[in-house]
C-alpha cells in the first residue's frame, strides 16, 4: 500500500512539473516571439522611411542593427546586404516575401535552417521606387531553446525529482502509519480513520463469534472427554492412514501405554497382525471383532468404520472386558456339570442296589446291608440337594431376618453336636473367648461354625486338636479355627471357596461332603458383611479367620 | 519435497514394525505347534514365512527407491541403512521359524516333555524379537541393551538342552533321531536369539549411529 501510494504521489508531482514546464516554456516563446516580430516591424518601416527620404545611401550608415537588411530592386536583383558581399547573392524575385511585397505592398516568410535548430523571419516591405526592403532575423526554434537550457534544466528536474520522492515517501508512510497500527485484537478501541469504521465493527463482530464457538467447542470437548475418561470400556478414535485421534485410560491400559501416542500411528502402539487385520476389515466391511486374551484377562475388540460423506474417515475402536463375563459363564457351566455328576452318582448306586435285590441276586440275609446302603446314599443325596437349595438362597439374595446372637454361646453348642463325630475321629475340642453378641442370621451362622468346625475335624489327623477361639477385635467379632490337620497347598488355597472343588478328589467319598460347604460359607458370610482368611502349612495346620461386623 | 520424503519414512517405519510383528507371530506360532505336536498350525507358518519374505522385498526396493531418489543424509541415510539390515535379520528369524516348523511332523506329534527346556528357550526367544521390535518402535536404547543382554539367557538354555540331550542318549531314555532334531529346534531358537541381537544392534545405530560390531 505504501509502495502504490508513493508510486502514485510521485507520478502526480511529475506530471504537475512537467506540464506546467512545457506550459511556460509554450507561453514564453510566444509572447518573445511576438516580441521580436513587432520590433522586425517597427524596424523595417524605420529604415524604409529613412530611404525613402535620405536615399540608399543611407543604408551604409546603419551599423547598429542586429538584423540583417537586404534591398532588393523591383526585377530581384540584390542593391545591398548588410552582411554578406551583395554583389554574389543572386536573383531574389522568386522569394515568397519579395514576390508577396511585390504585389501586395508587404510580405513575410520564414525558413528552418537545415539542423531546424534556428528559424530565420523575413519581412520585406515595398518602397515607393518599386525596389523593396526586407529585414531578416534568425532565432532561436524552441528546440533549440530547450536544448540551450538543458543543464538548468536537468538541475531543476532532479531537485524536483528528490524532493518529490522524498515527501511522497514520507506522505505515503504517514498515510499508512494509522493503518499498521491498528489493533486487530480489539478492534472497536482504534483511534484511525472514520472509512475503515465499518470493517472493523465486522471484525469485533466476528471475533466475538469466533470466541464463543472456540468456548463451546471447548465445553464439547471437555464433555467428550469426560464420558470417554470415566468409561470402563476403553475406546480409540483412529483418523485417517491410522492416526491415533484420540485414546481414553482404559484403553491405555489395555495397550500398556507409557507415553503419549496422539497423533501417532495407530501400528507404533499396538502391531499385533490380529488386532491391525480386524481393523482393515472394519475399513473395508464397517465391522470388525476380535477376542483377546492378554495378562490373563479376556477382551473383546470391536472396530466399527467412521464415515464422512461417503468417505472412510477413521475407525473407533472399543474394548470391552469380558474376564468376569467368561469366568462367569465358565462357572456355571461347571456347577451345572459337577451338579448333575454328583446327583447321578448315588442315585446310579441306589438304581444298582435296588436292581440286585429285584432281580433276587442278593442273599437275605444280605438285605438289610443293601437297604442300609440304599439309604447312606439316598441321605446323601437330600445333603447334597439341601446344600445346594442353600446356595441357590444365598445366590438369589433372599431375606434372612437378622438377629442378635451370642456367638460364644453358639460356638459352644455347634461343638457339643459334633463332639460325637469328633470322639470318633479321637479329635479333641477346645473352645476359648468370652460372651461376643453379634447381629447375624442364625441359619446362615449355623452353615458358618458349622461347616468349620466340621472340616477342621474331618481333614483332621488321628490324635489332633481342633482350637476355636471367639474374640473382639476392632469393634469386629471375631472366630478363629485352628486345627493340626493335614493342611492345604498353596495351589488349592485359592479354589478350595469354588463350588465342588475337592483337594483330593479320589478320598472324597471315605470323607464324605459335598464339595459345598466352604463355598456356602463364603456366601453366608458375604450376606452378613463378613470376610474369611485362610492360613495354612501342608502337614502342620490350617487357620481360618472369620470376621464379623457387631 | 521433505515433506514427500516424511511420508515414505513414516511409510517405512510401518512397515517395518508390520515385519516384525510377523516375525513375532510366526514364532509364537511355531512355538505353540511345537507345544502341542500341531502339525496344522506347523503349516500355517510356512505361510507367515512367505508374508515376512514378500514383505522383505518390499521393504528392500522402499529402501532402495529412498536412497536413489531422495539421497538421504545422516539420521535418514541411518534409518534407511539400519532398515535394510534389519529386514535381513528378520526374514532370517522367519525363515528359522519354518525350519523348526519343518521338523516338527518328524517327532510324530510327541510333546517335547523330555525337555522343559526348550519350551522356555522358546519363550525367551520370543521375547527377545518382541523386545528387539518393541526398542525399534520406542526407539528405546535401555530396551535394545536389555535385548542384546537377554541373549545369555538363550545361549545358556541351548548348552543345558544339549547337556540334557547328551545324557539322554547315553541313558538310551531317547532315541538318537529324535534328540538330534531337539537339537536342532534348539539350535535353530538359539540363532533366533542371534538376529534379535543383531536387529537390537542396528537399533542402535539407528539411534546414536554406532554399531557394535565395529
Amino acid at each position: 500500500m505504501t509502495k502504490k501510494i508513493f508510486r502514485s504521489i510521485f507520478i502526480v508531482a511529475m506530471i504537475v512539473f512537467l506540464s506546467c514546464f512545457a506550459l511556460i516554456m509554450g507561453v514564453l516563446y510566444n509572447y518573445y516571439n511576438a516580441q521580436q516580430e513587432s520590433g522586425l516591424k517597427t524596424e523595417l518601416s524605420l529604415v524604409a522611411d529613412g530611404i525613402e527620404n535620405v536615399g540608399i545611401d543611407y543604408l551604409n550608415h546603419i551599423d547598429y542593427l542586429e538584423s540583417r537588411l537586404t534591398l532588393v530592386s523591383a526585377t530581384g536583383d540584390v542593391l545591398f546586404d548588410s552582411q554578406v558581399d551583395f554583389s554574389e547573392m543572386e536573383n531574389h524575385a522568386e522569394r515568397k516575401e519579395i514576390k508577396e511585397a511585390l504585389i501586395n505592398g508587404t510580405g513575410q516568410s520564414s525558413r528552418y535552417s537545415s539542423t531546424l535548430t534556428k528559424q530565420t523571419v523575413y519581412y520585406a516591405k515595398r518602397l515607393s521606387n518599386g525596389s523593396v526592403l526586407r529585414v531578416s532575423m534568425s532565432r532561436y526554434t524552441i528546440l533549440a531553446l530547450i536544448f540551450s537550457m538543458i543543464d538548468s534544466i536537468v538541475i531543476i528536474l532532479a531537485i524536483a525529482l528528490i524532493l518529490s520522492v522524498i515527501l511522497s515517501h514520507s506522505l505515503s508512510k504517514r498515510i499508512v502509519k494509522p493503518l499498521e497500527n491498528v489493533n486487530l485484537d480489539k478492534p472497536m478501541e482504534n483511534d484511525t480513520y472514520n472509512e475503515l469504521a465499518p470493517i472493523l465493527t465486522r471484525l469485533e463482530e466476528q471475533h466475538r463469534q469466533i470466541h464463543n464457538q472456540r468456548e463451546e467447542l471447548k465445553e464439547r470437548k471437555n464433555e467428550f472427554f469426560a464420558v470417554i475418561s470415566n468409561m470402563n470400556e476403553g475406546l480409540v478414535l483412529l483418523g485417517e492412514n491410522r492416526m491415533i485421534l484420540s485414546i481414553n485410560p482404559a484403553a491405555e491400559s489395555f495397550f500398556n501405554i507409557d507415553h503419549d501416542y496422539i497423533k501417532k500411528d495407530f501400528i507404533l502402539l499396538e502391531r499385533d497382525p490380529k488386532i491391525n487385520k480386524m481393523i482393515s476389515l472394519a475399513e473395508e466391511s464397517g465391522k470388525g471383532e476380535l477376542v483377546v486374551s492378554r495378562d490373563g484377562r479376556e477382551y473383546q475388540l470391536s472396530a466399527s468404520r467412521v464415515e464422512t460423506r461417503d468417505k472412510v474417515s477413521g475407525v473407533v475402536i472399543l474394548i470391552f472386558d469380558m474376564t468376569e463375563k467368561v469366568f462367569a459363564e465358565r462357572n456355571r457351566k461347571e456347577f451345572t456339570a459337577n451338579v448333575s455328576h454328583e446327583l447321578k452318582t448315588p442315585l446310579q448306586s441306589i438304581m444298582g442296589s435296588a436292581e440286585l435285590i429285584q432281580n433276587g441276586l442278593v442273599k437275605d440275609e444280605d438285605i438289610p446291608q443293601f437297604v442300609k446302603y440304599i439309604r447312606l446314599e439316598a441321605s446323601r443325596m437330600v445333603t447334597l440337594i439341601e446344600d445346594i437349595i442353600r446356595l441357590s438362597q444365598l445366590d438369589e439374595q433372599t431375606d434372612f431376618i437378622m438377629e442378635e446372637i451370642d456367638l460364644f454361646a453358639f460356638v459352644n453348642a455347634e461343638l457339643e453336636s459334633l463332639r460325637f463325630v469328633a470322639e470318633n475321629k479321637h479329635v479333641t475340642l477346645s473352645l476359648h473367648g468370652k460372651t461376643t453378641i453379634i447381629k447375624g442370621v442364625h441359619q446362615l451362622l449355623h452353615e458358618v461354625v458349622y461347616n468349620l468346625c466340621d472340616n477342621a475335624i474331618k481333614y483332621n489327623v488321628n490324635e489332633g486338636h481342633v482350637i476355636v477361639t471367639v474374640k473382639e477385635d476392632n469393634g469386629n467379632a471375631v472366630l478363629i479355627v485352628e486345627d493340626t490337620g493335614i493342611g492345604i497347598s498353596k495351589e488349592h488355597q485359592l479354589r478350595i471357596f469354588e463350588r465342588f472343588y475337592r483337594v483330593d478328589k479320589s478320598h472324597s467319598k471315605q470323607i464324605g461332603g459335598t464339595g459345598l460347604g466352604l463355598s456356602i460359607v463364603k456366601h453366608a458370610l458375604q450376606y452378613m458383611n463378613g470376610t474369611i482368611d485362610l492360613e495354612s502349612k501342608m502337614n502342620v495346620g490350617t487357620t481360618i479367620t472369620v470376621t464379623i461386623p457387631k | 519435497m521433505r515433506n514427500r520424503f516424511d511420508k515414505q519414512l513414516s511409510l517405512l517405519n510401518k512397515e517395518l514394525i508390520q515385519m516384525g510383528a510377523m516375525c513375532e507371530e510366526a514364532i509364537t506360532l511355531v512355538t505353540k505347534a511345537l507345544m502341542i505336536g500341531d502339525e496344522k498350525i506347523a503349516h500355517k507358518v510356512s505361510s507367515t514365512d512367505s508374508g515376512i519374505d514378500q514383505m522383505e522385498r518390499d521393504i528392500e526396493s522402499l529402501c532402495l527407491k529412498l536412497l536413489l531418489q531422495q539421497q538421504p543424509v545422516a539420521g535418514d541415510l541411518r534409518q534407511i541403512s539400519a532398515a535394510l539390515k534389519m529386514i535381513t535379520d528378520m526374514e532370517r528369524i522367519g525363515d528359522q521359524a519354518t525350519d523348526i516348523a519343518e521338523i516338527i511332523p518328524f517327532l510324530n506329534g510327541k510333546i517335547i516333555k523330555e525337555c522343559e527346556d526348550i519350551s522356555q528357550m522358546a519363550q525367551a526367544a520370543i521375547e527377545m524379537v518382541t523386545e528387539s521390535v518393541d526398542a525399534y518402535v520406542k526407539r528405546d536404547l535401555t530396551i535394545a541393551q536389555m535385548t542384546i543382554h537377554h541373549d545369555d539367557v538363550v545361549d545358556n538354555y541351548f548348552i543345558e538342552i544339549k547337556k540334557s540331550l547328551i545324557e539322554m542318549i547315553e541313558n538310551k531314555t531317547v532315541n538318537g533321531e529324535y534328540a538330534l532334531d531337539l537339537l536342532m529346534i534348539a539350535k535353530y531358537f538359539e540363532r533366533i536369539g542371534d538376529h534379535a541381537v543383531n536387529i537390537a544392534e542396528w537399533v542402535i545405530f539407528s539411534i546414536t549411529g554406532e554399531h557394535k560390531g565395529d
